[in-house]
């Protein structure tokens, strides 16, 4: 009887035990009276090795850097356990929406104080666009942007030549981008563009740009705290002519499936891909059969884009923010002209970084990657390309009931303005 | 004088002493069903009626939720249809698919038990692996379902990315692991006792009339059963939509958004949203009473589909 209490209590305390081990968790001191920062990232582990051959270059005697090891595939929910748990590593790759919702929380350190000043690592050595977006609406920073994702479309340079037309360039309309969709659908592609960003959840900030840069309004007036959505005349047009598209088999319709869209452009059969830039680093490895190029996404008037930037996060119980400070600016800096010459995914945030991705570019001959990248940072008008805000997923259903069948001429296209009403109620009960 | 202590209270204190020690092997089960289970059912209770995020304290907001959910959510209903829709095409075909390959393996016939494990071999396989398998097979550009269809000159179809044909895909990679359902079946058939057909075959009756005379009869305890197993399966269901969907949330559009991922979709949202688990843990209370109620339904029905042969 006692023997059986005993192993059922033994069994009990392994379990505790097992519950409570740590997989996460933020800078402590450790013996010899070291501070160890940790550090979790969502890179593949090929980054993640280039990662650490970076950090193995810093050096200060008072700070050891701990990179925790997490499937990246899997990010998300160990993400969501570390914050639940409270352990949280000292600097975790982030969203923009994980940072503005997070440090509105007050789970962030807020760097604000920190990055204000004069020295090499302040607000003014980043990218304005991506340090005015990672601030909150009182000015607090909780993350530093990090890399930032331009978008265009990436072009099949053969099936434009095959069709008898000229290959995209900055400065391309928006017609012309149709019409060459429909001339390439014609000569056999099954649909001459594949943009799951003007089909899929995000969509109605990608159509933004239409109007934008027509002189309309944008679909939100902000992404970050945003007051109302419009779709007025010029966004409607815009719609109207994606919906034409659809219609003809030239674009691809919404819940096309994207898993393989990558392959399928590089084997030839998507003639043109509205993505990111991040693509080109995969073609670096894996070499597609096709000849190809990058072009900025059309304008009507002025040149518009999308800005999105990833960062990088401090929980606010970090236990010695100098060491944590420290490491993070090696590594928004640093590491990433270590990281960016061989695997140069993204353009760093971090004005003074970005030259080791342009010259990697370079290196590789893609010049129209490095020529689109940086139209796509001198563009004169952006758009965030999705809510960050907590009630997100509630504006997300209202897109995913309109939107798709709106493309599919299901619903008309007045049913922009129903969607667009429905979701400012949202806005509007969320405070 | 001593008392003579009394048999009957040594009893007792024997049964006092047993009683104790079955508790305390009980007890690692009973404090994990406390612990993983009644605990975490009471919370969702409370929690369904609050604002809650996890990262905060959570903020009452009584029947607020439910009242969402009912009226302004635009998911809700369509996630409600395509949960119906995913019951009425999988449980009968699910029963109908299962019984006949269990009829067929029940023959005395060369290469039965190869057969058999065949059939069963899906269920033992890795769940998230050969779902993703799947997904493969149904890509609409390259996939091998629309393969073989080009082959055969029929038309091809969209699978997983059309609104139409993306539940019906979902059922037949359900459908894959129908191998449960038939060994199950298999099971009750093989306990019908073989001298009833003998009888009925020299009453001269055909094997249709023994299937639906004897066999159905005889096996409508456990299709009872197994109509209560997969309508709680179908109504369960996360796995399949979740992985097979372009989106990962029940698309194209709801038309895979069942409850189950819906729930998951507010209580785990994707990477840079915080959690919605006040909303998360009243759409699981719906759930659960949808399923209570299916269940009592059946219950309390089985006595007029089952056959019972007890003399009274």
């Amino acid at each position: 009887m006692k023997r059986t209490l005993h192993a059922a209590g033994a069994l009990l305390v392994a379990g505790g035990l097992l519950a409570t081990s740590a997989c996460g968790g933020s800078s402590g001191k450790e013996a010899g009276g070291k501070t160890t920062v940790t550090v979790m990232t969502w890179e593949s582990n090929a980054t993640n090795q280039l990662i650490d051959k970076a950090l193995a270059g810093f050096h200060d005697p008072g700070i050891t850097v701990k990179r925790i090891d997490t499937p990246n595939g899997n990010y998300g929910d160990k993400l969501a356990s570390l914050t639940q748990a409270k352990k949280l590593p000292d600097l975790f790759w982030c969203g923009n929406d994980t940072e503005l919702q997070y440090t509105g929380q007050g789970l962030l350190t807020d760097w604000s104080e920190k990055l204000s000043g004069s020295a090499d690592f302040t607000t003014g050595s980043f990218v304005p666009t991506a340090m005015k977006n990672w601030k909150t609406a009182d000015g607090k920073i909780g993350g530093v942007p990090s890399l930032m994702n331009t978008y265009g479309i990436w072009y099949d340079i053969d099936a434009f030549k095959a069709a008898g037309i000229p290959v995209p360039a900055a400065g391309w309309t928006w017609d012309e981008m149709y019409a060459a969709a429909d001339k390439l659908h014609k000569k056999g592609a099954k649909y001459g563009l594949v943009a799951d960003a003007m089909t899929g959840l995000d969509a109605p900030f990608s159509l933004s740009l239409y109007s934008l840069s027509a002189g309309g309004a944008p679909f939100a007036d902000s992404v970050n705290q945003p007051t109302e959505v419009t779709a007025d005349a010029t966004y409607t047009e815009g719609v109207g002519k994606l919906v034409a598209g659809i219609k003809s088999g030239a674009v691809a319709p919404p819940g096309y499936d994207i898993s393989n869209q990558q392959s399928l452009f590089a084997a030839g059969q998507i003639p043109m891909l509205w993505s990111g830039q991040w693509l080109a680093a995969g073609f670096l490895t894996d070499k597609p059969k096709i000849k190809y190029g990058f072009a900025p996404l059309p304008q009507v008037g002025k040149a518009a884009t999308l800005y999105d930037a990833v960062g990088i996060c401090t929980p606010s119980y970090t236990q010695n923010a100098d060491a944590t400070f420290k490491v993070l600016k090696y590594l928004d800096s640093t590491v990433w002209t270590k990281v960016l010459p061989d695997s140069p995914v993204a353009v760093p945030a971090y004005t003074a970084a970005q030259d080791a991705y342009f010259d990697a570019l370079g290196k590789a001959g893609l010049t129209t990657v490095a020529s689109t990248v940086k139209a796509d940072l001198d563009a004169p008008l952006t758009m965030g390309v999705r809510f960050t805000t907590q009630w997100a997923s509630q504006s997300n259903d209202l897109i995913t009931a309109y939107w798709p069948d709106i493309l599919q001429g299901k619903k008309p296209l007045s049913d922009l303005q129903t969607m667009t009403d429905k979701i400012n109620d949202v806005i509007k009960s969320n405070g | 004088m001593t008392a003579t202590p009394d048999p009957r209270l040594r009893r007792r204190d024997k049964l006092t002493s047993d009683t104790r020690a079955a508790y305390a092997f009980m007890a690692p089960a009973l404090i994990g069903f406390t612990v993983f289970v009644v605990y975490p059912l009471i919370r969702s209770a409370y929690f369904a009626l609050t604002r809650y995020n996890g990262l905060t304290a959570p903020v009452f907001v009584g029947l607020g939720n439910f009242r969402r959910m009912f009226t302004t959510d635009p998911s809700f209903w369509p996630s409600v249809r395509a949960t119906l829709l995913l019951v009425v095409l999988y449980v009968p075909l699910s029963l109908a698919i299962g019984l006949a390959l269990a009829v067929f393996c029940n023959r005395r016939m060369r290469g039965v038990r190869v057969l058999r494990t065949l059939v069963y071999l899906p269920v033992v396989l890795p769940v998230v692996a050969t779902i993703t398998l799947w997904k493969f097979v149904f890509n609409p550009q390259v996939g091998l379902a629309n393969q073989v269809l080009t082959w055969l000159h029929l038309p091809t179809s969209e699978w997983l990315s059309g609104e139409g044909s993306a539940m019906p895909s979902i059922v037949i990679v359900m459908l894959w692991s129908v191998g449960s359902t038939m060994i199950i079946f298999l099971a009750a058939l093989q306990a019908v006792p073989t001298e009833l057909y003998e009888a009925a075959r020299i009453d001269g009756a055909g094997s249709r009339t023994m299937f639906f005379r004897i066999t159905l009869p005889l096996i409508s305890p456990i299709m009872v059963l197994q109509v209560v197993l997969q309508l709680v399966t179908a109504l369960q269901t996360f796995n399949q939509p979740k992985i097979l969907s372009p989106d990962g949330l029940g698309g194209p559009g709801f038309s895979t958004r069942v409850l189950m991922l819906s729930i998951y979709n507010n209580g785990f949202p994707t990477l840079g949203r915080v959690a919605d688990f006040g909303y998360a843990s009243a759409q699981v209370w719906v759930l659960f009473l949808v399923i209570v109620v299916v269940i009592a339904a059946t219950a309390r029905f089985s006595s007029v589909w089952t056959y019972s042969d007890h003399v009274s």
